[in-house]
């Protein structure tokens, strides 16, 4: 290679990524780190009101980090189309490889420590300093906030770097997408099973043991997949012009779809990068989080929480991500040209949502009937839909057409949350309290997932006209 | 009854004044063209006929609706297209032209679409995902969704772009008939020749405000729309920037 070195490269890309965050989000962007340290400061409080310990705690905030790295990872699943529909004209330096005289792999590798360095600044720091507080006055040395800070930080690439992987192996054939579901069942039916501890293989190992037998199967898995990741996978652009057959006729009459929003919605989904595996994979992989987590609070606490309203809540909450999914190729100034009422618009893209959203988290809730009682499952089956429905009111109404705002966006981000955390958490103090108070503790949770249904239904009513009249 | 016409039209974000108490009257069969420098008011005004954003003061009305008080009945009766706009990616033209004909309630869609894919010259690419079209065939698309309905009246912006040289004339000779047949085309267009060519009216913003409204086709044999563009938008710029110059050349207190 000629010309421009990784380091350059690096240096560039990071820059990149600030300028597109200060472009979208102006002076509001630069508080995002501080609402983190404040939001995971108060989160971390409030834990030390229950019982739950710091290893929990420490468990807890590797999951989720490792969850928001399969996020930012997937940028193989959501592809250049997808950024260009959201973003407008913009071409990042990660997709130059045709005017450059540097490798698309490489480009992606440099991508991927770029995405590495700039969260663990501006995410995962602010996270880490919230935990300190919480962590020293439950007396966790010092050392421990710094070592949690690295650990959560290859966490992160760890998610990153499966997301990438599995992006690249479901975009090679169908036989291969079939494999990764496979693969991703049988881990997590594994682990449920106790036959394979994904923590082992973790960098959470590390944390709770460091040696170096821990760092070799903490952190191998991590390098295994950072490098992976760009070797598998290859960018959607290009290739032969791809013909399709009539699909919308067809899609349209299953979905009795009048207007057709909903149609073309599904369609979009369906066709772009990841197609509608990328619904059952962020699903799953909340599945698993929260199969982890269940396990992990049941061992380190004297609680056994309820895992049909662990399911079914966190369940619903991932369904925002579907949300993300059916509005990605969206602009409300394309609706605002045809005769058509933004009600309209957010009534079809509440049928994609449901259409896509549903079956998936179903598909998850008969899995852990493997493990779990059908009673339980029964209760997630009816909490998860509900809460569903309540994430894409709240979604809508907060964001309309553009989720990805919430990105960085700090009002917007700490008006979701808030509105979220409403419903979330009653939901999942209801989870942790199941053993001291099980008939109650259900009946809360399913009269707090039909309230936030009712919610729901009216802020997605709402959020057409309140979407119609912005910007005009 | 006119089909566009507008009184005292003004557009304000903030400080910045969009459109200013523009006033024009477009009678119906005429193809308008609108012309101006970029920031002149075209676009702000396209998108307050069509109900897409609603003017600070002033009146409008399109095909005798109020496209404030009932948006979605002017985008019934009007066909829009919008520049730098691509059809969806994932959806074949002819999905889209689908979507258009359900969002439209339209019968007989199918129809409409292979009329409209020979009439424009993308059969070939009917089944090809839009992404994968290029520049000028999505153009091509983009220009059959604004007239898969037959309208009575179409707002383009620029309607040529991207096109090649046949295209574009097959295009021109479309617009043409368009208004032979008693449509309204109004037309936003950098291209002064295209306006010279086929409007029979032609309005120049500047700034938001309208200083000028000529009918190309009564210009004079050594006159050129280019000239009295420059006359009226290119010279005053000039002239604003040598007042800015001068300013600026003035010695302040400080200086002395």
């Amino acid at each position: 290679m000629s010309g421009v070195s990784a380091g350059s490269l690096l240096g560039r890309m990071i820059r990149e990524e600030y300028r597109l965050h200060s472009e979208l989000f102006g002076d509001r962007f630069a508080a995002f780190p501080l609402l983190v340290a404040a939001l995971s400061g108060a989160g971390f409080w409030l834990l030390t009101l229950t019982d739950v310990g710091v290893g929990a705690v420490a468990a807890g905030l590797h999951g989720l980090v490792f969850f928001f790295g399969l996020q930012v990872g997937s940028i193989g699943l959501v592809g250049r189309d997808a950024l260009r529909d959201v973003l407008g004209d913009v071409t990042l330096l990660v997709f130059s490889a045709r005017t450059l005289p540097v490798t698309w792999r490489r480009l992606l590798a440099v991508f991927l420590l770029k995405d590495l360095i700039y969260y663990s600044v501006l995410f995962l720091g602010p996270l880490a300093a919230g935990y300190a507080v919480f962590a020293v006055t439950a007396g966790v040395p010092v050392g421990d906030v710094g070592l949690l800070y690295l650990t959560t930080a290859a966490t992160f690439a760890y998610g990153a770097g499966a997301s990438l992987t599995a992006a690249g192996v479901a975009t090679r054939s169908r036989i291969a997408r079939l494999g990764l579901l496979a693969g991703v069942v049988a881990v997590t039916t594994a682990t449920v099973a106790g036959r394979v501890d994904p923590v082992a293989l973790s960098p959470l190992a590390f944390y709770e043991s460091p040696s170096l037998a821990t760092a070799a199967a903490g952190f191998g898995p991590v390098v295994v997949l950072s490098v992976l990741g760009p070797l598998t996978f290859r960018p959607a652009d290009g290739g032969a012009a791809r013909s399709s057959p009539d699909r919308y006729s067809r899609v349209r009459t299953l979905l009795s779809d009048d207007t057709g929003v909903a149609t073309r919605s599904t369609l979009e989904v369906a066709r772009s990068s990841g197609s509608v595996w990328k619904v059952l994979f962020s699903m799953g992989v909340l599945f698993g989080v929260t199969a982890l987590l269940v396990r992990e609070v049941g061992r380190a606490t004297a609680l056994d929480p309820s895992p049909g309203i662990a399911f079914g809540t966190l369940l619903g909450l991932g369904a925002f991500t579907t949300y993300s999914w059916v509005t990605q190729f969206d602009d409300r100034r394309e609706y605002l040209r045809y005769p058509l009422s933004m009600d309209a618009v957010f009534a079809g893209k509440r049928r994609a949502f449901l259409v896509l959203s549903v079956p998936a988290g179903y598909a998850y809730l008969a899995l852990s009937l493997l493990w779990i009682p059908l009673s339980e499952v029964a209760i997630g089956a009816v909490v998860f839909p509900l809460v569903a429905v309540y994430v894409f009111g709240v979604t809508a109404y907060v964001t309309g057409l553009a989720p990805n705002e919430l990105l960085f966006d700090t009002p917007l981000f700490a008006a979701f949350g808030a509105a979220l955390a409403l419903v979330s958490l009653p939901l999942v103090v209801a989870a942790l309290t199941h053993t001291e108070a099980p008939t109650a503790s259900t009946r809360t949770a399913l009269a707090v997932a039909v309230l936030g249904a009712i919610v729901g239904v009216v802020l997605a009513r709402r959020a057409g006209p309140r979407w119609a009249a912005k910007g005009r | 009854m006119p089909a566009i016409e507008t009184t005292d039209l003004t557009k304000r974000y903030g400080d910045v004044t969009a459109l200013d108490s523009l006033s024009l009257s477009v009678a119906e069969g005429e193809l308008y063209g609108l012309l101006g420098p970029n920031g002149s008011g075209k676009t702000t005004t396209i998108e307050i006929l069509t109900g897409q954003i609603e003017p600070t003061s002033g009146t409008a009305r399109v095909l005798g609706a109020d496209p404030v008080a009932d948006p979605l009945a002017v985008r019934e009766s009007v066909g829009i297209l919008p520049e730098r706009e691509d059809p969806p990616s994932f959806l074949t033209p002819r999905e889209y032209l689908q979507f258009v004909g359900d969002v439209r309630d339209l019968p007989d869609v199918d129809d409409r679409i292979d009329t409209w894919a020979d009439r424009l010259g993308f059969r070939d690419t009917l089944d090809t995902l839009s992404t994968d079209l290029s520049e000028g065939e999505r153009q091509r698309v983009m220009l059959a969704q604004t007239f898969v309905h037959e309208p009575d009246l179409v707002f383009i912006d620029e309607p040529l772009v991207n096109l090649d040289p046949i295209m574009q004339a097959e295009v021109k000779d479309h617009l043409r008939e368009y208004c032979d047949r008693g449509n309204t085309l109004f037309l936003s267009t950098h291209f002064l020749e295209v306006a010279e060519q086929l409007c029979t009216g032609v309005a120049i913003l500047r700034d938001g405000r309208l200083v000028a409204e000529r009918d190309p086709r009564e210009l004079g044999p050594d006159e050129r729309l280019l000239d009295y563009f420059r006359e009226e938008v290119a010279d005053a710029d000039g002239e604003r920037r040598q007042q800015q110059t001068e300013l600026a050349a003035e010695p302040t207190e400080r200086d002395a």
